[in-house]
């Protein structure tokens, strides 16, 4: 079976600066691979495991994200056998359309595949509708919150998804494009070895397609107002602490 | 000046209302779209949309198998929003409707604003790091709401209902369908929340947890680890930017850091009050009152002297 995952290259949100007009500052944000593609990286990994298949890492996104050797080495230590990049300065990637385009037209020019899987959301923009929009640009069958996925005979896959009050089993016919959810698995951290592989992993750059075109404006970002908090604390879990949080509740709360 | 045409699309006919009753005002009209049969569409019809459209399904069907013949429903405005409630299958018709009318998707929209004749969507960027404004540039808009976006209002029933013109295409095959073992709490109708983070040491301290919520008459909730790394509740009940955004009257964090992330669900709370063993957690730049000190300490010194 030949799969392959989609992962975003995202600034790290704990690196990012709040300035004193509440606009962001991401310069000092180093880049880490999306949170939730984690897990579909860990799925790809299993899947190729189950098929005896290969595997391999999509990433479509800036220069500035995608140009460092480091972080391709991460994803490369995660599974794939190579990584395959689209490398625009010209799209910001925050409308869900224009991502999928992206996404969509590397597909295309990869050509043969089985089974596309993404992250529940990019861990930034957590729009959660790539996947999906990939997949319907493609007219293939899309599916979110994947919580199992089974190999199921001659291009089919049986496929657990769950919804807020059902679990639903269904059989995909491939090829097909999956999100999977965060519940999905527990991602394992990269052994020594796989660090050490990496490197010598192939990543091909692909030459992208046309479709910049945004259906969205931006009309502001900024960090929400600071609510005012007492910030009331105090030390230690004695008997007065302790009987000052008491006070506290029964005057404020109960 | 309104806007011409909204749509509101929605499996769960609470937040069809909702949704409904927060965009009469802005729009000329409004279709609502719901999944079911002519039964389904007369409960649906209290939602007080201009006009409601109703797609029958059967046993194997689902609702995004409509996505082409709600597009050219939509199709027929000659430019709409199309809004749904957040739900996951929401979503999944939202983002096949949005390649059908060429748009983007906005997801977990949290404000919804009409200003100069166009829609404004507020949602969270960067696990909760800023809140970002955006409006569609294209005809077409589509974006799923969050729950509690407007205060739900009574309009006079819905009188135009049809069912859909198009028929629903096929789907993937259901082999097997079952209600979710594990339950979840409506923590976003909690009035008290007791918020379990990493502090907790094992599964079994739940009981502690528990026992404290009974004295105080309180919902229970964690952060995303406590929920999905150790899977000790039940991913309905944790809070966050991801994950459910609560407003209680006040909220007791016990073992939370505080990530951004995670204060991103809990920060409307009219009180916080945190105990970790941790000085320098950020919770406590987040919190009204706080105590440095341990949670198994803690909670049971409250469950005695709160009984």
């Amino acid at each position: 079976m030949k799969i392959i995952v989609c992962c975003k290259i995202v600034p790290n949100e704990e690196e990012i600066t709040v300035l004193g007009d509440r606009k962001l500052d991401l310069s000092a944000a180093s880049w880490k691979i999306g949170q939730y593609d984690l897990n579909a990286l860990e799925s790809g990994k299993q899947l190729a495991a189950a098929t005896g298949g290969t595997m391999t890492a999509l990433s479509v996104g800036g220069p500035a994200a995608l140009d460092a050797s480091k972080i391709r080495k991460d994803v490369l230590s995660r599974g794939p056998d190579d990584l395959k990049l689209v490398i625009d300065g010209g799209r910001d990637f925050s409308d869900s359309l224009q991502t999928a385009k992206a996404l969509a037209g590397a597909l295309q020019e990869i050509g043969q595949f089985d089974v596309v899987l993404c992250g529940m959301g990019s861990s930034d923009l957590y729009q959660q509708e790539v996947g999906i929009q990939t997949g319907a640009l493609l007219g293939l069958p899309v599916l979110n919150n994947v919580t199992d996925i089974q190999p199921a005979g001659d291009g089919l896959l049986r496929v657990e998804r769950t919804l807020e009050n059902e679990v639903e089993v269904l059989e995909v016919t491939l090829p097909a494009v999956l999100s999977v959810s965060s519940e999905i698995n527990i991602p394992a951290v990269p052994a020594m070895r796989e660090i050490m592989r990496a490197g010598k992993k192939p990543v091909e750059v692909l030459s992208g397609s046309d479709g910049a075109e945004t259906s969205l404006t931006t009309l502001s970002e900024l960090a929400p107002e600071q609510q005012d908090r007492r910030q009331h604390v105090i030390e230690g879990d004695g008997e007065e602490a302790i009987e000052a949080l008491v006070q506290f509740l029964k005057k404020e709360c109960l | 000046m309104s806007i011409q045409s909204i749509f509101v699309i929605s499996d769960d006919l609470g937040a069809l209302n909702e949704i409904c009753g927060g965009v009469k005002p802005m729009a000329d009209k409004v279709t609502a779209i719901v999944f079911g049969g002519a039964d389904t569409a007369e409960q649906a019809a209290a939602c007080g949309a201009d006009r409601l459209i109703y797609c029958p399904l059967d046993d194997a069907g689902a609702p995004e198998n409509y996505a082409g013949a709600i597009a050219d429903e939509v199709k027929k405005t000659g430019g709409a929003a199309v809004l749904f409630n957040n739900s996951i299958r929401s979503r999944c018709l939202a983002g096949i409707l949005g390649v059908m009318l060429d748009t983007g998707v906005l997801t977990s929209v949290n404000e919804l604003t009409e200003q100069d004749g166009q829609l404004v969507y507020r949602r969270m960027v960067y696990g909760g790091t800023a809140q970002r404004h955006e409006s569609f540039s294209k005809p077409y808009g589509v974006a799923t709401l969050s729950g509690g976006v407007f205060e739900p209002v009574t309009l006079p029933a819905t009188t135009d209902i049809a069912p859909i013109e198009g028929a629903p295409a096929a789907g993937i095959k259901r082999v097997a369908r079952s209600e979710k073992k594990e339950g979840g709490t409506n923590l976003v109708a909690a009035k008290r929340i007791l918020d379990v983070g990493r502090g907790l040491a094992a599964k079994e301290d739940l009981e502690m947890v528990r026992a404290l919520a009974k004295v105080i008459g309180a919902e229970v909730g964690c952060s995303r680890p406590v929920a999905e790394n150790n899977k000790w509740l039940p991913k309905a009940n944790y809070m966050g930017i991801t994950g459910v955004q609560v407003k209680p009257d006040f909220i007791i964090t016990l073992g939370v850091s505080g990530q951004v992330q995670h204060i991103g669900g809990i920060n409307k709370s009219k009180v916080i009050i945190s105990v970790n063993k941790d000085k320098a957690a950020p919770i406590f730049k987040n919190c009204d009152f706080g105590l440095v000190g341990d949670i198994y300490k803690i909670v049971p010194a409250l469950i005695e002297k709160l009984s």
